[in-house]
């Protein structure tokens, strides 16, 4: 029995059942345990731990603890842990490897404690190590989590970012939409401005040229003297600035494009010829033109003019596409659109007889997506500034409303290839060509009717035309016109604006007055014309057209030879 | 704000000459609370926190400045005119003992002696030098250190210095010891461990003490005897206290042999 008074109830040999107990707790506890001295020497070590690490049990007292771990846990026990226990008595939660006696990694969470005698001396340290073989997988698994949705993350912000730029693309693309149309409108705005202000400034300079005329003719028959020859000085002046004014109209009215087309027939042939030059030009020193002239090679009916300006077009755009330089030829030939061929293009084109001027340049070429786009108004590959994005477009509509078709090949890299199909003419160059020069410039006496509601135009148009000995009526609209026909049966010439008020234009009146007067002849008049008389903007076949301003022997021609014809 | 604010600096005791403190790989000044407070009636004592440790400044931590320990070494002598130190006595355990070497060699006014506790001027064992490690063993804990291993980075952090996690464990584990950023310790343990400065021993003739502790797995015996056969006014103590801390593990053997010299 001992003397420390059990418990009641106890039994004799408690004393070592206890001590077995309490061995049984250290030995086989579900953590490793280690004694060790304040160096770190183990003295004493649990089965639980030596089990672990492979050792026979007791094997590992006498070695230093630090010498269980790897050598990253070496040294940072030595430089930092060991240092700490020192210092504050304990560490806990300290993740390390313990090395097991084959050399395999046991990862551990150790807690160390020191325990002090009564005078506050170290006497042992405890050290308990968790198995955290688990622990550290999940806080692999845990890392590994976080490095995915650290990089879904990256990912995400990268497709946003993506996205961003999309959406940047996109803007930029509509905001490049709405710079073309605000272009668009503005060209329009400049056009409709510049059309109607020169339109005005015809009608003006119409009355002035014809005023200074009637000036000098009048002069003619005044006894000369100082006086007249003052006034001669002043009104030729004053005409040769008026001429100036009307040349000055006319580009603005090209450049508002509210000219008639004026189609003649043309000899391709000699139009590229006479081109040639400029066209060299245009393409510098670096591009070798060349034209290819087919033999026999038909007349076509188109404004030359336009023709011309078609061609430069092309020429400019193959020089953007050969920035380092090579070959641009121009070919024609007699060509037959056939029915499968006209078949197969989206728009209305005849088929039969045409004239091919074919373009081709050693240059960039285009893609597909490009080639669909090509004709569009305002597509341009060129950089903001250096193309309007018009030139195809404007040659597309030059060709359409010359009844032609055009056609356009090209290869990323081998170049590009626009074939223009103008409709043959059958009609001799000659018979029509410089009609108003050639006219005699004498008068008649005809019966005219003159319909213009400008005043003074008015005015000026029935003057000369009175003075060169015609029978002059006239109208300020279309409804008087008519009803002047209706009383005068004996009207030759109907000479008509082309634009004019209360709802009936120069080409109803027109048509209304060939329907009740049949073999009337008519000319227009017009200072620019959108209109009626223009189809599309093209002079309907027949129809006589005198552009404002016109001068006094301008007009006797054109009419004279009109009431010939 | 000073150098002596950016390094946490703490001054105590008096005297005509300073005994500068540098603490090596691992913890901070407070490794010399046990030995410091033993030199105060004699000397002026001069604590203080390299750059990345303790209370240090970490916002001055230039990775590429301390990739060397010349960075370090520029940093005392810098600290030590701010401080007006001048033949003073320098005492660097660990990593520090050589950092004082390259130190007392730039500025020699600054220390007439120099106690090495625990040095090392290459760690990697290298045709005939022992240096305690195999070239394997060192790239074995770079590589475990670079690998980010949760137990370095993230478990250990909590221990090292405050986890930000786990704040409260952090606290009560570090208090006020060894805080260190687990990021700066790594180029701190890049730095030491793969520096070679046994060169820089080379024609130092300070007076030095060099400290040797028995079954140190840092600085091996044969390191010490190395440092102390290549300085030609050099003492070695072989200490019968165990491991790389005798500064803590056995603070009075260390106060005894330090006295013996200064």
């Amino acid at each position: 029995m001992s003397d420390r008074g059990d418990p009641p109830g106890a039994l004799p040999g408690d004393e070592n059942s206890e001590i077995e107990d309490l061995t049984d707790l250290f030995e086989n506890a579900p953590c490793g345990y280690l004694s060790a001295t304040p160096d770190g020497r183990i003295t004493r070590a649990n089965r639980t731990l030596s089990g672990w690490l492979g050792y026979p049990h007791g094997e590992l007292v006498g070695r230093r603890f630090p010498d269980l771990l790897n050598i990253a846990g070496k040294i940072y026990y030595e430089t930092h842990f060991a240092p700490l226990l020192r210092m504050q008595g304990f560490f806990n939660e300290v993740a390390l490897d313990l090395l097991g006696k084959g050399g395999q990694a046991h990862p551990v969470l150790v807690n160390a404690v020191e325990r002090r005698d009564a005078e506050g001396a170290v006497r042992f340290t405890r050290i308990t190590l968790f198995n955290a073989a688990d622990r550290r997988r999940y806080e692999r698994d845990l890392l590994d989590a976080r490095r995915a949705a650290e990089q879904a993350t990256a990912d995400l912000h990268a497709l946003n970012q993506t996205l961003e730029s999309r959406v940047a693309e996109g803007v930029a693309e509509r905001l490049r939409l709405e710079e073309s149309l605000r272009q668009a409108q503005k060209m329009e705005a400049v056009g409709q401005l510049t059309g109607g202000v020169a339109h005005d400034f015809n009608n003006l300079l119409t009355v002035i040229l014809g005023g200074l005329e009637m000036v000098g003719r009048q002069l003619e028959n005044l006894p000369r003297g100082p006086a007249t020859e003052r006034i001669q000085r002043a009104a030729s002046m004053a005409a040769h600035g008026a001429e100036r004014a009307a040349t000055l109209t006319a580009r603005l009215l090209a450049f508002a494009r509210r000219q008639p087309l004026d189609p003649k027939p043309v000899e391709p042939n000699r139009l590229v010829t006479g081109l040639a030059d400029l066209l060299q030009r245009t393409l510098g020193e670096t591009i070798a033109l060349e034209t290819v002239s087919g033999a026999g090679l038909w007349r076509t009916m188109v404004d030359p003019g336009e023709l011309e300006n078609a061609l430069v077009n092309l020429a400019v755009n193959a020089r953007d596409a050969m920035p380092s330089g090579g070959r641009l030829t121009i070919e024609t030939s007699n060509a037959y659109l056939d029915e499968d061929y006209v078949a197969d293009i989206p728009e209305p084109v005849p088929p039969g007889q045409y004239v091919l001027i074919a373009v081709t340049d050693t240059g960039t070429g285009m893609d597909k997506q490009t080639l669909e786009r090509v004709f569009e108004p305002f597509f341009t590959t060129k950089e903001v500034g250096k193309g309007t994005g018009l030139g195809l477009s404007q040659v597309y509509g030059f060709v359409r409303q010359s009844g032609g078709h055009i056609r356009i090949y090209s290869e990323l890299g081998q170049g590009t290839t626009i074939k223009i199909y103008l409709p043959r003419s059958l009609i001799g160059a000659a018979a029509v060509a410089d009609l108003r020069k050639e006219a005699p410039a004498h008068g008649g006496s005809e019966t005219i009717l003159v319909v213009e509601d400008h005043e003074d135009l008015r005015n000026y148009s029935t003057g000369v035309l009175r003075e060169l000995g015609y029978d002059v009526l006239e109208a300020a609209n279309g409804h008087s016109a008519l009803e002047m026909l209706q009383t005068h049966n004996d009207v030759d010439l109907l000479f008509t604006d082309v634009v004019l008020p209360e709802g009936m234009d120069g080409r109803r009146l027109s048509d209304e007055a060939t329907r009740r007067r049949p073999g009337i002849k008519v000319l227009f008049t017009t200072g620019y014309t959108r209109n009626a008389i223009v189809h599309n903007g093209r002079l309907d076949a027949g129809v006589q057209l005198i552009t404002k301003p016109f001068s006094f022997a301008e007009l006797a021609a054109k009419v004279r030879a009109i009431l010939d014809t | 704000m000073t150098l002596a604010e950016r390094h946490n600096v703490h001054t105590s005791g008096s005297g005509p000459r300073a005994m500068v403190f540098a603490h090596g790989f691992g913890c901070d000044q407070n490794m010399w609370r046990f030995v410091a407070p033993a030199f105060e009636d004699q000397y002026r004592v001069v604590l203080f926190d390299h750059i990345g440790a303790g209370g240090s400044d970490l916002s001055a931590y230039d990775s590429a400045t301390y990739a060397s320990l010349d960075g370090y070494a520029q940093d005392v002598i810098d600290l030590c005119r701010e401080l007006g130190v001048r033949q003073g006595v320098f005492v660097g355990h660990s990593v520090s003992a050589m950092i004082g070497v390259l130190a007392a060699k730039r500025a020699p006014e600054l220390f007439d002696q120099l106690v090495l506790v625990g040095p090392s001027p290459r760690y990697i064992d290298e045709d005939g030098y022992v240096g305690g490690f195999s070239e394997a063993q060192i790239l074995e804990l770079l590589e475990f250190l670079d690998s980010n291993h949760m137990g370095w980075s993230q478990a250990m952090a909590p221990v090292i210095m405050g986890n930000a996690d786990r704040p409260e464990l952090g606290e009560e584990l570090t208090n006020s010891f060894c805080r260190t950023d687990p990021e700066i310790a790594k180029r701190f343990a890049r730095a030491t461990f793969l520096s070679d400065n046994r060169d820089d021993l080379d024609g130092f003739v300070g007076d030095t003490l060099v400290l040797q502790c028995s079954e140190d797995v840092i600085a091996p015996q044969a390191v010490g005897e190395y440092v102390h056969s290549k300085l030609p006014n050099s003492r070695l103590i072989v200490m019968s206290a165990t491991g790389h801390c005798p500064n803590l593990s056995a603070p009075a053997e260390t106060i005894a042999a330090m006295k013996t010299f200064v």
